[in-house]
């Protein structure tokens, strides 16, 4: 039973239902009884290590699971929901301390960090991300007794690759401990005032806007009803780009006072939201990803239907110099007539509420190049529309990428990765790559892969690594060993991505890179 | 490049020639609870044993120097048997871990020549109630025949990071390979010397990357690992930037040497020496590799059917035997490279990491 945590249900966690309750519950109690046998009463009446160190509804989670797992804690799912939420909601972040890192909360693929430690980078995310650490805040000693845990649990830490050209544990014992504390200090202003802040209420009628790479742009509205406890369950209608309607269903919590995890059902699909509560309450902003596959996903922002008017998104954000187009304006409080600065000009409204204008424009043919404001009566977005006339070239996004062999009878399922082909053109300089590039939006292409270089094609990756598929979704074929392939390796691969448009008669190309990798057997909510 | 003079090296190896009689046994490890010995030139399994209480799998394995038992790292690293190689009976257990102590047994272990004395690393963590508190890695040293529950004799200190621990021939040294060779007295643990591999001083070139855990000196008592290098003075995308290399230490004369024989062009996990050839080593991970270590060259390289981690001679060298990962054995001539067969292993199991250890009997 315990081992049933582990692979499918571990990200899940935060989404797990509790009884309603109508006030914020104090766990105490429940920790003491669970916890107490083994952590100490502290002197201020708390549990040693437990009371050491503050950090992300997440990493909470992950904590709960470990113990459960390799120290016989026992557990129900509802008191699991109930500690985390404990734990999360006084021993948390302030949203500030999660500024830049919330990346690996969201489960955004193909991000490469940047780590401003380099010397903590080397020590500790050569194995996992930077951000695992620097979204946990622990006193100093607390943070030594991380690094026993570390070499404890895993005693080969020093001698693979990733450790061994250097004294990893007398560096991650002796000298780590006090920069992390430094770094990452338990004690924070910013934590101190976000827990004077007034308790967040979300009841009420929400506008979303998202995107979802592959598919395209999509806009709705959700209704959350509270249960108690700042658990909410939610009823949403979205209305896709391309024009197909859906409802669902679902629930959230909303952790330390900003942190919203919600899950919607629409149709057979799961979605799981990772968001930001902003400080004035109005706006939520972060990812929605497949339950399934948290690789296929994109941003979403979720505003309060009776927030300040604003134009939440203009789609598709481009228009062609010369060339007519419908775009639709999302937004809130929309009122107004539609301004799209010199050039471009409205010739017909072909629908207009307060939460959507749908407009046919038509760009002259010396409109001015670039991105422009869009202006509903008295609000405006900024860059909200590109005009282009030319398509010089596309990115493709991620990059640079993972995706992961699996299924074939083993016991974790193939990652796959997701693709958008981004157009470009050169700026005023002609030249590609520079600061003046006009970014022109995400475009419907054509997909393939080949070899990404002379290995990849003495091992012939491409045929053997998995397929793209329509939309850019590349889907790995299956783990194990392939009696096919030299050395009966597995399908791993490295791959180029190609995607390819057509731009008044000229194809375009763009060009990312996919290693397809092996299977990741403990895949925790926080990498 | 350093010469390499093998007078020594070629009259201690004269002298651990076996009987004439004596057959070559390979003994290899096979999850999750299997110790397989292998008739080599028969191309047989000759008895399959079953380890008790082996858990995942068969780790490193360390036959006694009489060749009529065996001890093997089992139980996630956390114990040590020894197997009775006729009757398959454990006539030697040592359980390392206690109550608030987990104890592990990280790949490196070797026995004393005269057999009385066993020397496994250990890296153990304390298991408070709400922490773990790392310790000082040690070698315990075990009476071979103190049986089952056995307990250690000696706990000697040792470098952390000891992947292979290597008897001196005449039982007056211990080796222990952790980023530098470090040279033990057995009986205390005290530091004798060091045969520098990360301190190296070698003007242009970075401290080497090892990691060997494979204890292959069977046929020569001599052991050798892969090491890879980079030249600092040139670019990263210059072909010669990166070197492998062969670092040799005789168990019976103690001459440690090291040897560039290619810029890097292949992943070697772990290698053995030719006893009729010693200037000829063998290096195998996706491919086999000859290596003169003479004069530091590749003298030949070809592709495996899959991957293999480990090597072994035959007492003769006429033959060498690729192992672990995967569930067979695989011969090959050591002149031609010729494939002359495999074995096996019953059940399809994996070898995985144990090692492929020669005996003679």
């Amino acid at each position: 039973m315990r081992k049933s945590w582990l692979l499918p249900c571990l990200i899940a966690g935060l989404w797990l239902a509790a009884p309603a309750a109508e006030a914020a519950q104090d766990e105490g109690p429940l920790l003491a009884e669970r916890c107490g046998s083994c952590h100490q009463t502290t002197s201020g009446n708390g549990l040693t290590r437990i009371d050491e160190q503050r950090k992300t509804p997440e990493a909470w989670d992950m904590t709960l699971v470990r113990m459960v797992q390799f120290h016989g804690v026992e557990l129900s799912d509802d008191e699991r929901a109930r500690l985390v939420k404990h734990l999360a909601d006084r021993q948390g972040l302030a949203p500030s301390e999660t500024d830049g890192f919330r990346y690996i909360l969201e489960r955004q693929p193909g991000v490469i960090e940047s780590p401003p430690d380099a010397e903590l980078a080397t020590l500790c995310a050569r194995c996992h991300s930077y951000a695992r650490i620097a979204l946990q805040r622990r006193t100093e000693d607390e943070w030594r007794k991380l690094a026993h845990f570390h070499l404890g649990q895993f005693p080969t830490a020093e001698y693979q690759a990733l450790g061994r050209d250097r004294n990893w544990w007398e560096i991650a014992s002796e000298q780590a401990p006090g920069q992390l504390a430094e770094l990452f200090p338990l004690k924070s202003e910013a934590w101190d005032r976000w827990q004077q802040r007034p308790a967040a209420a979300l009841a009420g009628d929400w506008r979303f806007v998202g995107h979802h790479p592959g598919r395209g742009g999509y806009h709705g509205t959700m209704t959350l009803a509270a249960t108690g406890d700042d658990r909410y369950d939610l009823k949403l209608q979205l209305t896709y780009d391309d024009g197909e309607t859906a409802s669902g269903q679902g629930a959230g919590i909303l952790y330390t006072g900003y942190e919203w995890r919600g899950r919607s059902e629409v149709g057979s699909t799961t979605s799981l939201q990772v968001m930001a509560l902003a400080e004035d309450g109005t706006t939520m902003t972060g990812r929605s990803f497949l339950a399934d596959q948290d690789a296929v996903g994109g941003q979403l922002t979720m505003t309060r239907l009776d927030a300040s008017p604003q134009i939440l998104a203009v789609t598709p954000g481009y228009v062609r110099a010369g060339e007519g187009r419908k775009l639709a304006i999302q937004g809130v409080g929309l009122a107004g007539d539609v301004d799209l600065g010199p050039g471009v000009t409205v010739d017909n409204v072909l629908s207009a509420d307060d939460q959507t204008i749908v407009v046919h424009v038509q760009a002259a043919a010396d409109a001015a190049l670039g991105g422009r404001s869009v202006k509903v009566g008295t609000i405006a977005a900024d860059q909200a529309l590109v005009v282009y006339d030319r398509i010089d070239r596309l990115s493709v996004e991620p990059p640079y990428t993972i995706a992961r062999v699996g299924g074939a009878g083993g016991a974790v399922p193939p990652v796959a990765a997701q693709f958008e082909a981004i157009a470009w053109q050169n700026g005023a300089d002609g030249a590609p790559g520079t600061a003046d590039d006009l970014r022109i939006g995400a475009l419907p292409a054509r997909w393939s892969t080949d070899n990404f270089d002379a290995t990849a094609v003495a091992l012939k990756d491409a045929a053997h690594a998995g397929s793209m598929q329509a939309g850019g979704l590349f889907m790995p074929s299956g783990a194990g060993p392939n009696p096919a392939r030299p050395f009966e390796t597995n399908n791993a691969g490295n791959l180029k991505v190609l995607a390819a448009v057509d731009d008044a008669g000229r194809e375009v190309t763009g060009e990312g890179q996919l290693i397809v990798t092996v299977q990741r057997w403990n895949d925790p909510p926080i990498r | 490049m350093r010469r390499i003079t093998l007078a020594c090296t070629a009259l201690a190896l004269a002298m651990t020639v076996a009987p004439a009689l004596a057959k070559d046994y390979l003994l290899t490890g096979a999850k999750p609870d299997k110790l397989v010995l292998i008739d080599a030139k028969a191309r047989k399994v000759e008895q399959v044993f079953t380890v008790p209480d082996a858990g995942t799998g068969i780790f490193t394995i360390t036959p006694a120097p009489d060749g009529r038992t065996a001890y093997v790292i089992l139980n996630q690293w956390e114990s040590v048997a020894g197997i009775d190689l006729t009757t398959g009976q454990q006539v030697f257990r040592a359980d390392l871990s206690s109550a608030g102590e987990r104890v592990k047994a990280t790949f490196a272990m070797d026995i004393s020549p005269d057999g009385k004395e066993l020397f496994v690393i250990e890296s153990p963590v304390k298991l408070l109630p709400d922490q773990y508190q790392v310790q000082p890695a040690r070698i315990a040293v075990f009476d071979t025949s103190a049986g089952i529950g056995a307990k250690p004799v000696r706990v000697l200190p040792a470098p952390r990071r000891t992947a292979v621990l290597m008897a001196a021939k005449d039982g007056s040294k211990l080796y222990a390979l952790s980023w530098d060779i470090y040279v033990l007295d057995p009986k205390t643990g005290a530091e004798l010397g060091r045969h520098p591999l990360r301190t190296w001083q070698r003007a242009n070139f970075s401290a080497p990357d090892v990691l060997d855990v494979w204890p292959q000196w069977d046929a020569t008592g001599i052991f050798s690992t892969p090491y890879y290098t980079a030249r600092t003075d040139l670019d990263a995308s210059n072909p010669d930037a990166f070197k492998t290399g062969l670092a040799t230490l005789d168990l019976a004369s103690g001459e440690f040497q090291t040897v560039d024989f290619e810029s890097t062009s292949a992943i070697i996990f772990s290698s053995a020496i030719n006893p009729a050839r010693p200037t000829e080593a063998y290096g195998v991970y996706t491919t086999l590799s000859k290596i003169d270590r003479a004069k530091g060259s590749l003298l030949q390289r070809i592709e495996l059917d899959h991957t293999y981690y480990t090597v072994n001679v035959a007492s003769d060298g006429s033959e060498l035997y690729v192992g672990g990962t995967m569930d067979d054995v695989g011969i090959y001539d050591t002149a031609t490279f010729e494939r002359l067969g495999e074995i096996a292993i019953p059940g399809g199991a994996d070898q995985v990491l144990a090692s492929l250890r020669l005996i003679q009997r």
